[in-house]
């Protein structure tokens, strides 16, 4: 292993020491408890079975390149040769930090560091995951396509992630978290998008029933960059994922849609960040979840407008059907401002289908069940809608309405 | 027997024992116009969502039958599935679901009959040419077919498209709610040329308006004056000309007398 690699491990183990599991008193796990979980339990499987990988949602048509984590290592780890000659770097991280350690290691652990506990395990312990360096002005059409997989029952994935869009860049990256036997997983997620860039990022989480899943997304977005970045949870046990947005640059974007569909006894928590530090940035959040069964999600926003950022434009909304009775979603916004003249709105909303609204349609002949699905799609689709890729758009769709009984 | 035949239809806001409608008696058929007109908070757009089958009124005495079955037996898609339609007074916004897809939705679900009904969807260049010839005789935008229905639309947008809808299902009778107010002028007189086209030997139409104007384009067979909870005098259509004139103090004094 290089020494940069070496010693940047270090300080993440020596931090991991020191930091207690969160309890429920530590303020970003108020609602989700980690008590009764063995971590310990979970052990790292290092050599992995090659092979293909079963029940990606996304993994039809023509990709760019292609990466398969699986347990601790990636099994598959392909570029396109018009990709590869654009200039383009991806493949596994653990390959990449000793090929290309040009593209690694000024930014590994910058953006997100070592001072939280899963952070600070995951600096110390990740075993392979992605890079995807786009250089300044390369623009690809097709997208990457990542999937992260556990595929021996206890393994402990520590996934890494660093996805570069240089200065006028354009590119889309899928990641997958898929379905696969119980294990422990958790990940971080660099993400950086250059001056005037453009990344759409599309992250779906649907890992297996009695898998626990944690994860730190950062993304910084440079001036007038873009970042159309769009979550999608439906699996896990217990999850809990970070997604966070600082628009470094005047006139950043940062539009961010999630989609979640949680059933059964599975506890979702989503922590989001949008971080003003630069003037006339825009931030768009829009959360849109389905609750049935006894599922549970939280989800904490925050926005923080630094000084120095006036003519922001931020919105953040979160908004949950409950199919059941026995479902529950919490909502927590918050607003952190420190500086005039800038636009902060947000929104919270939890409820059952409106039945007046089920009336309407059924006034039109459409039966109850299928109203029901209809009102539950259109509620999904507004946030949907907002992924620019129409395949993916259409896959996504058809995958979050295969969890709404009919 | 008529096709619509309601008899002492008394109906309480559910869960509670607020009576609204006090005993209603009506009957109709299809090629009839009939108009109910009445004080606000007299009980009209209660008596259109009990008939439809609205959750939030319980009917706790009287008959309604229509086509010769038990209405009240009916979920409220069976209701519309056999051949009842309500144009609401406010309807409702559907985010998310296109006019064509809402319509079609519909469409499909009248061609399929019910849950255990066979797939009979109609094909999307026959749905496309039924949608857009329905949507020129109302005189609706083209691109307008794309939009979430009612979503963000105009009081008098909405009224059309209730009345695209009607026109699609082709229902046998159709309760249209004030759907004149919030129409202007010209479109009130497009709605109404669509609702003549379509008012003949298959469908007949229960309006309820505020308003003698409609009656001028749609000309009603008999006209029901309802006031709290009951209908308290019929005639014929010289009765809206004169509550026009003499309003509804007249019956009032009529009934307690
Ligand atoms: N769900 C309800 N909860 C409480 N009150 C109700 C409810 N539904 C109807 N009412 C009351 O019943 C009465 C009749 O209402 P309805 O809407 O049927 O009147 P309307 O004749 O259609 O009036 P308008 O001409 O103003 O449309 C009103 O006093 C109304 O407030
Ligand atoms: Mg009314």
């Amino acid at each position: 292993m290089s020494p940069w690699l070496a010693e940047r491990r270090d300080l993440a183990a020596q931090s991991n020491a020191l930091l207690p599991v969160p309890t429920l008193t530590d303020e970003h796990w108020r609602f989700t408890s980690l008590r009764g979980i063995d971590f310990d339990a979970f052990q790292p499987v290092a050599a992995p079975a090659p092979g293909e990988i079963a029940g990606a949602i996304l993994a039809d048509g023509d990709h760019a390149g292609r990466v398969v984590v699986r347990d601790g290592g990636a099994v598959v780890d392909e570029l396109s040769e018009a990709v590869t000659a654009q200039g383009v770097a991806f493949g596994s991280i653990r390959r990449l930090a000793e090929e290309r350690p040009e593209l690694v290691e000024p930014l590994l652990g910058t953006i997100v560091g070592y001072d939280e506990k899963f952070a600070a395990e995951n600096g110390a312990l990740w075993t392979d995951g992605v890079l995807l360096h786009v250089p300044a002005g390369v623009r690809v059409a097709e997208p990457f396509h990542v999937a992260y997989e556990i595929a021996t029952e206890g393994a402990a994935q520590q996934w890494r992630a660093l996805i570069v869009v240089e200065e006028g860049a354009e590119a889309t990256i899928v990641e997958e978290h898929l379905t696969g036997l119980p294990g422990y997983a958790n990940g971080v997620a660099e993400v950086v998008v250059g001056a005037a860039g453009h990344l759409t990022y599309v992250v779906v989480q649907d890992r297996g029933d009695a898998a626990l899943h944690f994860a730190a997304h950062r993304a910084e977005i440079a001036k007038d960059g873009l970042l159309d970045w769009v979550a999608c949870s439906t699996g896990a046990r217990t999850g809990k994922t970070r997604m966070e947005t600082r628009l470094t640059g005047e006139g950043a974007t940062g539009r961010l849609s999630g989609v979640y569909v949680v059933d059964d006894k599975r506890h979702l928590d989503l922590d989001t960040t949008q971080e003003h530090d630069a003037p006339n940035a825009v931030s768009d959040l829009a959360f849109k979840g389905v609750l049935l069964d006894e599922a549970r999600s939280v989800w904490r926003g925050v926005i923080r407008v630094a000084a120095g950022a006036q003519g922001t434009d931020s919105y953040q909304e979160n908004r949950n059907l409950l199919l059941s009775p026995k479902a529950r979603a919490d909502s927590i916004p918050g607003l952190e401002i420190d500086t005039n003249d800038v636009r902060c709105t947000h929104g919270a909303t939890a409820g059952p289908v409106d039945p007046m609204l089920r009336f309407y349609l059924m006034s039109r002949g459409v039966p109850e069940a299928e109203a029901n699905r209809v009102i539950v799609e259109g509620f999904l689709e507004e946030a949907l809608e907002r992924i620019p890729d129409e395949r993916i758009r259409t896959a996504l769709t058809e995958h979050v309405m295969r969890r709404i009984p009919s | 027997m008529a096709d619509l035949v309601i008899r002492n239809l008394h109906a309480t806001i559910a869960g509670t024992d607020t009576e609204i409608l006090k005993g209603i008696d009506l009957e109709m058929s299809r090629g009839e116009i009939h108009a109910i007109m009445g004080p606000n908070g007299s009980g009209k757009s209660t008596l259109s969502h009990v008939l439809m089958g609205h959750p939030g009124y319980e009917v706790t005495a009287g008959e309604v039958t229509f086509m010769g079955e038990d209405l009240l037996e009916l979920e409220a898609d069976e209701r519309s599935r056999a051949g009842l339609f309500l144009s609401f007074q406010y309807p409702f916004a559907v985010p998310g679901v296109t006019v064509a897809n809402f319509i079609r939705m519909a469409v499909n679900a009248h061609r399929k009959g019910g849950p255990d009904g066979e797939d009979d969807p109609i094909r999307i260049p026959e749905f496309r040419k039924q949608l857009q010839e329905a949507m020129e005789l109302l005189a609706i935008d083209k691109s307008m077919s794309s939009r979430s229905l009612n979503d963000g639309f105009s009081g008098g947008e909405k009224k059309r498209f209730e009345i695209l809808q009607m026109a699609m299902l082709k229902p046998k009778i159709a309760i249209l709610d004030e759907t004149d107010s919030g129409l202007d002028i010209d479109a009130l007189r497009i709605v109404s040329g669509g609702i003549n086209q379509l008012v003949g030997p298959d469908m007949g139409a229960l309006i309820i308006t505020h308003y003698q104007r409609i009656l001028d384009h749609v000309k009603p067979d008999r006209i029901h004056v309802l006031m709290d909870g009951r209908i308290v005098r019929s005639g014929g259509p010289e009765l809206a000309y004169e509550l026009e004139t003499s309003g509804y103090a007249g019956i009032t004094e009529e009934v307690s007398a």
